[in-house]
């Protein structure tokens, strides 16, 4: 399975909390309207402005906060992988468990500027900008294989460790 | 050579991964209306059922109302209902909203005696470092962890790095936990625990009642702590002793005495270590909007200008201007129009009585709101057992009932944009506490003194106010 995205980014900045992605009022939406409002008052609108593949960029210590399902909302909106120059913990692992890429490139901040169509490989650990690169560490192989599963659940199931008797499990 | 961490980790192994991860056994799984639904209808849609129902308790917290009763309809209604409805179809202990044991998940654990010594405990809810304090390794999962949780009671994670907290000498009078972690998080930031666990040591911890522990290990979080834990000592045993959970008989003696065993070696090696003194410290609040934009509470609004690099003077600025706070203004001149007093970090019955005692005889300025809410239906029942709701009836604020309330704003309790609280929760993020309102994060005992003075004030300056 290819393990390379290209997309559009969005830049934003540092410490973007959890409560600023997922808003308190919206944890009482459904999923695609509580999507609506993902960074609703740092980036009024930007949710309807995001497109399918598109690739959000953060700076330090992105995802400080809850552990209120953000990666459900960034993938219903498309987004198709996160780039930080850090993350905290807790977020990146619920990025990784939703299926969603999210991988750490220090110094991302000032080589991305928004708009800009990046590629990342996350196998090699490169990161691609026009004509300059950036190395990362290499997404580690457990993690590459709950994101082509899916998720964590669908992982688990694909290995053998939880059992699958509706014969279906969820993308 | 081992640490706290390194013991009760390696008690809970089932299976090494070769890529780093290991897969840990769960002693106890804790579940609010907040986090759970999709985690259920995840486990419904593949036929799967709750491995340890015996082992997995609920509680309705987030959106339940502190005042009246929870309505019929409504989304709070439909996300309560919904719990109600996965914990009867898959067997679990669900503590419902009017209930005697209902509470902040944070807050019943330990009182009901689930949070024990060399536990692994978690819950979907990032605060759920606070059970630490016992000497737990507890941390916060997200949905499809809790899922995996309910189907299998394991969790799959990479052992994060140990960290020592120390923290010397003692506590001065009128300082309190909450001042230490926010002292803590101002020292070495929201991301400074990245990828650790704090294990607080030192004299000044082990001076700390159970609940001043708790708040402590709460705060681990906006740290970027994956836990915060403190070894168990006698405080610890005799804080259990007797509660509904707690092993009886000999099942109590073994388990004391293997909970003494609980504590990092002399020779541990720790990741990181950080020394603070204590003896220094006087009350600290929040200027920003996020945990580590702190300051003391006789300081003023930093200039930022000051801040060490280019990315902190932005978030500074941005800070101030959402606080609509200027530079140099003395903390002490910021008036208030809300004070909350409550939270899984600082609603028990010891931050109650500490406020209490700051608001006995005194009224509430005029014009300034405070809601008092209580952790746990338990905690309200010891409140009004002992006359603390007198004391806060009088004093003009409000008594409700137990709930996160004013912490997440996801029930009726929320600020109008333009709003200034002081809080004794745990987050000041932009819109936290209602859109456009404005958090300032203070311990108990100043919040009941702003909230008589009308702005940021500790006990100690009230008299003379």
């Amino acid at each position: 399975m290819s393990h390379t995205i290209t997309g559009r980014t969005w830049v934003i900045g540092d410490s973007i909390d959890t409560d600023a992605l997922y808003p308190g009022f919206a944890m009482r939406l459904p999923v695609p309207e509580a999507a609506t409002h993902v960074l609703y008052d740092l980036r009024p609108g930007w949710a309807a402005q995001v497109r399918p593949g598109d690739i959000l960029v953060a700076g330090r210590n992105f995802g400080i906060g809850s552990s209120r399902q953000v990666a459900a909302l960034l993938r219903y909106l498309g987004i198709s992988a996160l780039v930080a120059e850090d993350f905290n913990s807790l977020f990146h692992r619920n990025a990784i468990n939703h299926g969603l890429p999210a991988v750490t490139v220090p110094g991302v901040s000032g080589m991305v500027t928004e708009g800009d169509v990046i590629t990342l490989d996350l196998e090699a650990g490169l990161l691609r900008n026009g004509d300059t690169e950036a190395a990362f560490s290499p997404v580690p192989p457990m993690m590459l294989e709950i994101l082509d599963a899916g998720g964590l659940l669908p992982r688990l199931v694909a290995a053998g460790y939880l059992a699958d008797p509706s014969g279906k499990d969820r993308p | 050579m081992a640490t706290l961490l390194d013991k009760i980790w390696d008690a809970h192994v089932v299976h090494r991964g070769a890529t780093g991860s290991d897969l840990l056994y769960v002693d106890f799984h804790l579940l609010h209306e907040g986090s759970s639904p999709q985690a259920f209808e995840g486990l419904r849609l593949a036929g799967r059922t709750v491995r340890r129902p015996d082992l997995t308790l609920a509680t309705e917290d987030h959106v339940v109302p502190t005042r009246g009763q929870l309505g019929r309809t409504g989304v709070a209604a439909t996300m309560v209902e919904a719990l109600r409805r996965n914990c009867a179809e898959f067997g679990i202990p669900l503590h419902r909203s009017g209930t005697e044991g209902q509470g902040i998940v944070h807050v019943i654990g330990p009182e009901l005696g689930i949070t024990q010594p060399g536990r692994v405990i978690l819950c979907g809810d990032s605060h759920t470092s606070t059970h630490g304090a016992f000497g737990a390794l507890a941390f916060g999962i997200g949905t499809s962890q809790v899922e995996h949780v309910l189907a299998t009671q394991m969790v799959a994670f990479a052992k994060p790095r140990a960290m020592a907290v120390t923290l010397h000498g003692a506590l001065p009078t009128g300082v309190s936990a909450k001042d230490v972690a926010l002292a803590i998080i101002g020292r070495i930031g929201t991301g400074g625990a990245q990828g650790h666990v704090i294990e607080y040591r030192g004299p000044a911890v082990e001076a700390m009642s159970m609940e001043a522990r708790l708040t402590l290990c709460n705060m681990s979080i906006e740290a970027g702590a994956k836990a915060g834990m403190i070894a168990p000592d006698d405080v610890t045993v005799e804080y259990l002793r007797g509660r509904p959970y707690a092993p009886t008989g000999k099942a109590w003696d073994d388990a004391v005495a293997s909970w003494k065993s609980l504590r990092s070696d002399d020779d541990a090696e720790f990741d990181r270590s950080v020394d603070i003194d204590v003896t220094t410290l006087s009350p600290f609040v929040s200027w920003g909007t996020n945990p580590s934009q702190v300051v003391e509470l006789s300081g003023a609004v930093p200039d930022p200008a000051d801040a060490p690099d280019p990315a902190g003077r932005r978030a500074a600025e941005r800070a101030l201007t959402y606080m609509d706070l200027s530079p140099g203004t003395p903390m002490r001149e910021i008036p208030i129009d809300v004070v909350f007093l409550g939270s899984c970090t600082n609603g028990r019955i010891e931050d109650l009585r500490a406020a209490a005692q700051v608001l006995d005889g005194r009224r509430i300025a005029p014009g300034v709101r405070m809601l008092v809410v209580p952790g746990s239906a338990a905690v309200k029942r010891a409140a009004e057992s002992e006359g603390l709701d007198e004391v806060f009836r009088k004093a003009g604020a409000q008594w409700r009932t137990a709930g996160c309330s004013l912490c997440v704003a996801m029930n009726d309790d929320s600020l109008a944009a333009g709003e200034r609280c002081a809080s004794t929760s745990n987050r000041n993020f932009e819109g936290r506490q209602g859109r456009g309102g404005r958090t300032h994060l203070v311990s108990p005992t100043t919040a009941a003194a702003t909230a008589v003075a009308g702005r940021l004030t500790a006990p100690s300056t009230l008299e003379t106010a």
